[in-house]
């Protein structure tokens, strides 16, 4: 292992579906570098390779001087979706061979007949049944038999299987039955890779668990493959720092954690943008943050409460129908709790059979994209709208590299104008309307959930459309006040330079709290605990510096929803009933408000985190001229901008972001333009620039 | 006040959003399983006169059009101008609510400046209600549970005592029963505040305007879509289920009379009501006839009022679609579950494209009482489901809910609530109708009992005589069938089991639609690689040309 110290470059890696982007920061000088370049998805080594090495020829900085290399990458969950993974077989207890193939029996749309099932990653003809059982409480009902898994794996290898993964009913209560089959697999067919789900997903439900297992091992070959080339490759680039990688609960990990449970990596993108918001909220004194980054085909948001963003225990990859909840394959993962809708500047604006305005979730994508780039696009989408409403400067899209068509942007939403018997410009504004309120309500209901008031938060808003839309979204949510990072697009990638060394495992033992096996218990946390630590250590935590906190799913028995209670500190005994009573009551009266006095508490899930710290950013400095008070240094202009305030356009100012004084405090109706994006602030609006850059506006 | 498409859909999303922050609250907080899990609740923003503005997104079909109709029996026995302030209203009665007694509706009346301008409304499955175990069993509804006719559980915000003291000692499970009575109020006052929000901030002083453009809007595509997909006249369709017993097969007669512009559905000519608990009172009638054709026509249109304007239907008073008081009520969805099929099978000759051809439906379902090894009582209800029906262009889903959505439990979470041990949970090879699109395939699930007491069991199950009929010239599902030890046995009886008992439960398949001669080679090659047709099935089903039509059912 390097000595990080001695290194003061640290590079951030995302490779996203269509661009890869990296940001290089020089710690001694505090500069910060970016490049963006096509991902290369037959090998995306080489896209990475590619940018790296223009980024060294621009700055003059070696291989050698990176401290450390993060990396986020949507390969795990493009290779689900587009089911590019590996053949993989599933050997699985004698009678249940059809969990996979029957799921939940449930459709996700009601009224849709025809409806299509995501189907699972195993066919049905590489599965298997052998002879074992263990019951509800990890007896033996019936042993494995040797002969019966060695004959499986062996037919399972003769189909071609890369990959096998192994379930068995129960096993998160006595996983040596899965083990034993495990290492006789390993022993018949070590080229393969294997998979069990009492390590991947050690959770009660039989068809999340093997789920999540079956895609562990679905994309391991591929990753594997991938991870040693990439290793290999950047150390011929004089590269000696280890590669580091962000699981989807936003901690990074070791190439060798992420080779055993590289399902753990389908958040891993998106992850990034929100530890980055939640950065730049903390740079502002802010804990609490909506997290919301608007891109050009969805929006996604975020939750974070007391700087910790929310993370979700159950996710679903490959929706069979994009934004339909239950249409896709559920993992068992800790990632976090990130909502997608889709709502972007591509959003498509039509008139339904009733006569009324629609706007997404089909989006023209940025291919032929929206009316006014030229490229074939004729709909109505979100940006035409927002151009003729002023928002977005044709002459400064992309800080003027693509010029925007009006033109063709007032005939698309004409069009749709007259299918609705209204004017252009009512149009315009109800598109950009409809579109908040659709963000606002998906916003409404998340925080609905989490017992939360949207009047606490302060939505940071990222993504090129994220700043054109955050004012009046946050209005609709009665929000007061809204930050937009800067530089929007290099801001996810900073992500992965804050982010801290972070692992979490869990054990299912459903129990009453007043029958609980404490020993046992405690030993299962033994165990994790053992298991985290070695994985941190891989990632240079040191011992002492490992954080632990346990978490309970707990719920009142008869119930299905668990809440997560962090338990207390120190040994768990008999004594510590009591206090873990008054931690569950306390996290059940904020969610619902209310507790159930007399009914009995059960835990299900026990979950252990572990935590190193983040190396710290260099601090970052403003971005505008740091000397100057002068207000109307930052003016270019102004331009017709419509408010619904003024019911038509008004002559608004429209300021250089890059040329705002820090803390000078302006009154709206503004729009703030930067290359990235444009910020649009309404009339009843107060914004300013931050010492650290960045764009701070109050609502009115 | 007039409102322009644009407003209108910005102001009606967002009573969606209202209505399923509502939900969010109910679903988090309830107790019931089946509730929270397989969605069963709805929650409905009603205006001043009790017309449904907006519904909760993820409701099941048996709620369609069934608060407004309650909120109305709400306003007969409490008339507006008695009402107050923090009242809420409470009924479980079949008649007046959903048409079982473990769903109760609430109602809330929402005053603005004093004024009534609107009903948050849900109903929702409790986790107990009384009376015997759910199942077919009971003759009389006094068997079935605690009744609770229209009455205010709480007077301007204080809650009636004695009505609660009433209920606690009335159900197996009082903590958590009240716990849900209570969670309907939490959604209740969440819809409340939003609501009251939202008019503030747009300035609405009465929701009537909105509600009737939104109703006109809804009726207009309605109307439309029965002008341009149907032809006027009368179609008729038949579906026959095993119903109570071998002497009392049910017979499910539908005549769908297509107008200019609406449709009537009657089922004149339909089986009496029975001394079963599988009748189904006029609501739940409407809200499983109306789903189906919700489903063929306009399946896009958030449901409210407008939408079923144009869609009437009737059952002679006395049949088992339109039971006297005091019918037995408790498994009406066995026989409600067949609505879907009727209409769509009158309709098939209109609309082949989009009719689906029988499906396992009902669900199926298993309930346990008894005492573990510990001595604890336990009492639950499992679900499990067969095939669907196969379509014009697609196959059916294997083990999938129909017309109902409700999920499995767990293997894992059955056998750490009932001491029982599940032996096989698989996929029936070959029970889904072969045609140029299969059915989906049933599935098999093997029970035994393993505590050392004996328990009582109760099932809901049908169509172990009669599967569900092929659509042009396909074959029907395999029927379903119950073992007890490998012997079969009739499915409605609640039957007491000794300890080491096993049950086999074989959930019908979906039925197959068009010529199986007509197959694609791959599909049917795919079939038999995966095991859902065995090698000797597919070569039967599938040799050409078939000379045969599917044997009809009916």
């Amino acid at each position: 292992m390097t000595k990080p110290s001695d290194k003061a470059y640290r590079l951030a890696v995302d490779i996203g579906g269509t661009f890869t982007d990296l940001v290089v920061i020089d710690e001694t000088g505090r500069q910060v570098w970016s490049d963006k370049v096509l991902t290369t998805p037959d090998d995306p080594a080489r896209g990475v390779l590619h940018g790296l090495s223009r980024l060294m020829a621009a700055h003059g900085f070696q291989g050698g001087d990176l401290a450390n290399v993060i990396h986020a990458t949507t390969l795990v969950t493009n290779a689900i979706i587009e089911r590019k993974g590996a053949v993989t077989g599933f050997i699985t207890t004698k009678g249940f061979q059809d969990i996979l193939h029957i799921g939940r029996e449930i459709r996700y749309d009601l009224y849709d007949m025809a409806i299509d099932l995501p189907p699972p990653l195993v066919p049905r003809h590489l599965v298997r049944e052998v002879e074992e059982r263990v019951d509800n409480e990890g007896n033996v009902v019936a042993p494995v038999s040797e002969d019966e898994v060695r004959r499986a794996a062996a037919e399972l290898a003769a189909e071609g299987a890369e990959a096998i993964s192994i379930g068995f009913l129960h096993s998160f209560m006595r996983p040596a039955h899965e083990e034993r089959a495990e290492a006789i697999v390993r022993q018949d067919h070590p080229q393969v890779a294997l998979s069990v789900s009492s390590r991947v997903a050690p959770e009660i439900r039989e068809f999340e668990r093997f789920s999540t297992t079956v895609a562990n091992a679905y994309v391991q070959p591929l990753m594997q493959r991938y991870l040693a080339k990439l290793s290999t490759q950047l150390q011929e680039m004089g590269v000696e720092s280890d590669l580091h990688l962000m699981l989807s609960n936003g901690g990074i990990a070791s190439v060798n954690t992420v080779r055993d449970f590289p399902v753990r990596l389908v958040e891993s993108g998106p992850a990034a943008g929100v530890l980055a918001a939640t950065f730049f909220g903390s740079l502002a004194g802010l804990n609490n943050i909506i997290a919301f980054d608007m891109g050009g085909t969805t929006a996604k948001i975020c939750l974070v409460n007391d700087g910790q963003p929310g993370v979700t225990y159950t996710f679903e990859v490959a929706r069979a129908r994009r934004f339909k909840r239950g249409s896709g394959l559920p993992v068992k993962v800790s990632a976090l709790d990130l909502i997608e809708i889709g709502a972007g500047g591509g959003s498509i604006a039509r008139v339904d059979s009733m006569g009324l305005l629609q706007v997404g979730p089909e989006s023209s994508g940025a291919s032929p994209g929206p009316a006014c780039y030229s490229l074939g696009g004729t709909h109505a989408t979100v940006t035409d709208s927002d151009l003729l409403l002023g928002y977005v400067n044709p002459a400064y899209f992309l800080g003027g590299e693509m010029p925007l068509d009006v033109e063709a942007a007032k005939k698309a939403v004409d069009g749709v104008a007259t299918r609705l018997g209204l004017d252009g410009l009512r149009t315009a504004w109800g598109i950009h309307d409809l579109v908040n309120e659709n963000m606002a309500s998906a916003m409404r209901i998340h925080i609905a959930e989490k017992g939360q008031d949207p009047r606490k938060y302060t939505l940071v808003a990222t993504g090129g459309a994220g700043p054109v839309h955050a004012y009046h979204v946050a209005a609709k949510l009665n929000m007061r006040r809204v930050v937009c990072p800067r530089s929007a697009g290099v801001a996810s990638s900073l992500g992965l330079l804050v982010a801290p060394p972070k692992m979490d495992l869990v054990r299912a033992y459903p129990a009453r709290l007043d029958e609980l096996d404490w020993e046992y218990l405690a030993q299962v946390y033994r165990e994790m605990e053992e298991e985290l630590r070695a994985r941190l250590a891989e990632v240079g935590v040191k011992t002492e510096e490992v954080e632990l906190v346990r978490v309970a799913d707990m719920r009142y028995v008869g119930q299905g929803h668990e809440v997560h209670v962090r338990l207390p500190d120190g040994p768990l005994s008999k004594a510590s009933l009591g206090p873990i009573m008054e931690r569950f009551q306390a996290v059940y009266q904020t969610i619902f408000g209310r507790v159930t006095p007399g009914v009995r508490v059960e835990g299900i899930n026990w979950r252990l985190f572990a935590q190193g710290k983040a190396r710290p950013l260099p601090p970052l400095g403003g971005i505008g001229p740091a000397s100057s008070k002068q207000k109307d240094a930052a003016l270019k202009g102004t331009r017709a901008v419509y408010f619904p305030e003024y019911q038509g356009y008004h002559t608004t100012p429209v300021y250089d972001r890059y040329r705002l004084p820090p803390s000078v405090v302006y009154a709206g109706p503004a729009v703030v333009e930067e290359r990235e994006s444009t910020t649009v602030v309404g009339p009843s609006g107060k914004f300013h620039a931050d010492a650290t850059g960045n764009l701070v506006i109050e609502l009115g | 006040m007039d409102y322009d498409p644009i407003t209108l859909q910005v102001l009606w999303s967002r009573l969606i959003s209202v209505v399923d922050e509502a939900a969010a609250a109910l679903v988090r907080t309830s107790f019931s399983t089946v509730l929270r899990e397989s969605n069963d609740f709805a929650c409905v923003l009603l205006d001043a006169q009790g017309n449904a503005l907006a519904q909760s997104s993820i409701s099941i079909p048996s709620f369609i059009r069934t608060l407004p109709r309650t909120v109305k029996h709400f306003m007969r026995y409490f008339p507006p101008e008695t009402l107050r302030p923090g009242d809420v209203l409470l009924t479980n009665d079949p008649w007046l609510g959903t048409g079982h007694l473990p769903d109760i509706s609430i109602s809330k009346p929402i005053f603005r400046n004093g004024k009534l301008v609107a009903f948050s409304g849900s109903s929702g499955h409790l986790p107990d209600i009384g009376g015997k175990i759910r199942s077919p069993d009971p003759r009389e509804l006094f068997e079935e549970g605690l009744r609770i006719m229209p009455c205010k559980m709480m007077e301007q915000g204080k809650l009636n005592e004695f009505l609660f003291f009433m209920i606690r000692n009335n159900v197996r499970v009082p903590d958590m029963v009240v716990g849900d009575f209570m969670a309907h109020v939490a959604a209740a006052n969440t819809l409340e505040s939003r609501l009251l929000a939202l008019m503030d901030e747009y300035s609405i002083e009465d929701l009537t305007p909105l509600a009737q453009e939104i109703y006109q809007r809804s009726q207009r595509v309605m109307e439309e879509s029965i002008q341009q997909k149907l032809r006027p006249g009368v179609y008729r369709h038949e579906v026959h289920a095993d119903g109570a017993s071998e002497e009392e097969p049910i017979i499910i007669r539908c005549a769908v009379t297509v107008g200019e512009k609406n449709i009537a559905i009657d089922f004149d000519g339909t089986t009496p009501q029975v001394s079963k608990a599988l009748n189904v009172v006029p609501t739940y009638t409407y809200a499983y006839t109306a789903y189906g054709i919700k489903c063929l026509l306009c399946p896009d249109i958030p449901n409210n009022e407008g939408v079923f304007v144009p869609v009437e239907v009737t059952a002679p008073e006395g049949s088992i679609l339109n039971p006297r008081f005091p019918a037995s009520v408790g498994a009406r969805a066995l026989t409600g579950h067949l609505l879907p099929e009727a209409v769509m099978g009158a309709l098939a000759p209109l609309l082949p494209e989009a009719v689906l051809a029988p499906s396992s439906s009902p669900m199926w379902g298993m309930n346990l009482t008894g005492f573990n090894k510990n001595n604890q009582k336990f009492a639950g209800l499992f679900f499990l489901n067969g095939g669907m029906g196969a379509g014009a262009h697609h196959d059916g889903n294997h083990a999938t809910s129909f017309p109902s959505n409700l999920s499995n439990t767990p293997v894992e979470v059955m056998e750490n609530l009932f001491p029982i041990r599940i032996e096989q949970k698989a996929i029936r090879p070959d029970t889904g109708g072969a045609g140029k699109f299969r059915g989906g395939c049933g599935q098999r699930v093997d029970v035994r009992l393993v505590s050392p007491y004996p328990m009582t069991v109760g099932f809901m199950a049908d169509r172990t005589k009669y599967p569900g009929a092929g659509l042009q010239g396909a074959q029907p599902g395999a029927r379903g069938s119950l073992l007890i030890n490998g012997k079969e046995i009739s499915p409605k009886d609640q039957l007491r089991a000794e300890p080491g008992t096993l049950f086999t439960l074989n959930t019908p398949g979906g039925a197959g639609f068009g010529d199986p001669a007509e197959r694609d080679a791959a599909l049917a090659e795919r079939d038999v690689r995966e095991g859902y047709v065995t090698p000797g099935r597919a070569k039967e089903a599938h040799r050409a040309p078939s000379r045969r039509k599917g044997p009809q059912s009916q």
